[in-house]
């Protein structure tokens, strides 16, 4: 069993490169789990035809967690991709971390943690404890960050590089960065950037995504493109990835940059 | 001030005072364990001053799913359900974890109802102590009181709730008050109604119980006006200075008062004779005043020794002539047994 997790800024596009990682997977044969760790608890949609799945806290909320069986949680979606969505509260109130916490709790429990592959799609930033649940003992070893070119972008996937090395440094820890996914900005240099950026902070650029259209038009007609425009070079890009996650055994425990550093690193494709 | 009894959670320390309120219900908004672990050490101590009255608290009930999605609505349905019990008014103290997630304590208390529904905010984690919880209660409960115009007698602010010689105490100051004929009208807080609260600005003096609560005396001396004495009296001395500062601020002529206590002193002083000389090791003063320990060595010519009988200097230390005349009667057994 593989267990990844993407990490990477709020709203660089965890979850459309989750949604097509999982769905070219499935296509391959393999059983995939998406679990969406997000209140947002839009993770999974595309895989639904659009749908918001019931999430593990609604019902945990509803019903208590003991009445809770497999089917009320998982979710069978596109290519047989079975999701899950964390859930928690509503902006401004409670505690959303303790509610990924609970969920995994839920999950143990029902002995829901298990497929060829696990995809955990995780909150932007790992803002406390409950966010870096999938990273702990037990959960992913490997973690993928996605980010763009942008500055705040390398930022976030350097501040989620602290806690991938605090967790690795646990006398248990297996947490490793698996490798950094570049969806673009369409930036000049971008690719170039991040890559200096992936291995600056001993990694490696696994795949460049481009950014194209047809990832909006997929998600209107509330689809991955992988099964939206399969033939698209979009969908090949998502698949090349899929493939390469399958294959790649690099795992490293990195090194932060200093925000100085950061900031040279980008003026320094900038500037030019 | 500073002792170790004065450390330990805020909210036991609120709670001290909240549940000192006859017509009151106090809300613990907090998981069932704060609620129980505080009910059980107020009962218990209650039940050892011969009290049988249950502290009204109840528990907002916290679970996992509240904390998630939040523990407003468990809050607002504990208010439901303290109004059933028809309190005249409701205290919600926080706990750790209503505290950390952030909830809006004050939004939910602060909807309309027919009866004041308080927040003392008392999330122990933030780093206060007992006493802190007892302050901010005691700042709190004070917003119950009206002004009103001076009527000649006196609050006694802050008593130590949960000390076995609170009522000891008590009487002893109300004592050396009516040799200046003056009588206490409430004590703020104990045993006391909503009614009652309500005179606090009407005083003609607060006496503070020690000088830890001096922000709380000028609290009530900003709002009301009150003047204040900062603690109840300790030692021989100490007690006629109290009365000669109780009778200059209440504009009363303090000489016969101060006469005839020292008169009953005397009698005590008297009455201790036999200790005179006795072979004693003081421990250090630690909480206990210093000077009074000084005076009552002065007093009987103690032989102090490195070991020996090391007599008990309670903490706190006994209020007044009579509260001296308790300790040295302890002190008299130990030394004979």
């Amino acid at each position: 069993m593989k267990q990844i997790a993407l990490y990477g800024k709020g709203g660089i596009g965890k979850s459309t490169t989750s949604t097509n990682i999982s769905a070219a997977l499935s296509l391959r044969g393999l059983d995939i789990l998406q679990i969406g760790c997000d209140p947002k608890r839009d993770s999974t949609r595309m895989l639904m035809q659009g749908r918001l799945i019931p999430t593990v806290m609604d019902q945990v909320r509803e019903r208590g967690d003991r009445a809770i069986t497999l089917p009320d949680v998982v979710y069978t979606g596109f290519g047989g991709v079975r999701c899950v969505e964390a859930g928690g509260p509503e902006p401004g109130v409670g505690c959303a971390g303790r509610g990924i916490i609970a969920t995994f709790q839920v999950l143990e429990r029902l002995g829901a943690l298990h497929a060829d592959v696990v995809v955990y799609d995780v909150l932007g930033d790992v803002v406390c404890g409950g966010f870096a649940m999938p990273m702990r003992e037990g959960y992913a070893q490997e973690v993928y960050l996605v980010t763009s070119g942008e500055l705040m972008s390398l930022y976030a996937a350097n501040n989620i590089c602290k806690a991938i090395k605090r967790l690795s440094n646990r006398s248990r820890g297996q947490c490793r960065l698996a490798g950094v996914i570049c969806n673009a900005k369409n930036l000049p240099r971008e690719e170039e950037l991040v890559a200096t950026f992936a291995d600056r902070i001993g990694s490696t650029l696994i795949q460049f995504i481009p950014r194209d259209p047809v990832v909006q038009r997929a998600e209107l007609n509330r689809a991955t493109v992988i099964e939206y425009a399969p033939d698209s070079t979009q969908a090949d890009a998502y698949r090349l990835l899929a493939e390469k996650i399958l294959t790649n055994s690099r795992l490293d425990i990195p090194e932060p940059l200093e925000i100085g550093e950061l900031e040279t690193l980008a003026y320094e494709f900038i500037a030019e | 001030m500073s002792s170790l009894r004065n450390e330990g959670c805020t909210l036991t320390g609120a709670l001290s005072v909240t549940t000192a309120v006859r017509d009151a219900v106090s809300i613990i908004h907090g998981p069932d364990g704060c609620a129980h672990h505080n009910f059980s050490l107020l009962h218990a101590l209650q039940y050892e001053n011969d009290q049988l009255v249950l502290p009204s608290i109840i528990s907002s009930s916290l679970r996992e799913t509240d904390i998630v999605f939040g523990g407003e609505e468990a809050l607002a349905r504990v208010i439901g359900r303290a109004q059933e019990r028809h309190p005249g008014a409701i205290f919600v103290l926080t706990s750790c974890v209503a505290a950390a997630i952030g909830d809006d304590v004050s939004a939910v208390c602060g909807e309309v109802r027919d009866i004041p529904v308080m927040v003392i905010p008392t999330g122990g984690f933030l780093g206060g102590g007992f006493h802190d919880g007892v302050i901010s209660a005691l700042v709190s409960l004070s917003y119950l009181g009206s002004t009103g115009s001076p009527s000649g007698m006196v609050n006694l602010v802050g008593e130590k709730n949960l000390e076995y010689e609170a009522d000891a105490n008590f009487h002893e100051v109300s004592r050396l008050l009516a040799l200046l004929g003056v009588h206490v009208q409430l004590r703020f807080v104990r045993n006391c109604s909503l009614a009652d609260i309500r005179k606090l600005g009407s005083a003609s003096l607060n006496i503070m119980r020690d000088a830890s609560l001096s922000g709380v005396g000028a609290v009530l001396s900003d709002r009301f006006g009150t003047p204040s004495l900062p603690a109840f009296p300790v030692g021989f001395e100490g007690t006629l200075a109290f009365l000669e500062a109780a009778g200059r601020k209440l504009g009363i002529d303090s000489a016969g008062a101060i006469a005839s206590e020292e008169a009953y002193q005397q009698q005590v002083i008297r009455r201790f004779a036999d200790l005179q000389g006795m072979a004693v090791r003081i421990r250090e003063p630690g909480p206990a005043p210093g000077p009074v320990l000084a005076e009552l060595e002065k007093l009987f010519c103690f032989d102090l020794q490195d070991n020996g009988p090391a007599p008990q200097i309670p903490d706190p230390f006994p209020v007044g002539t009579a509260g001296l005349s308790r300790m040295l009667h302890r002190w008299r057994r130990l030394c004979r047994a």
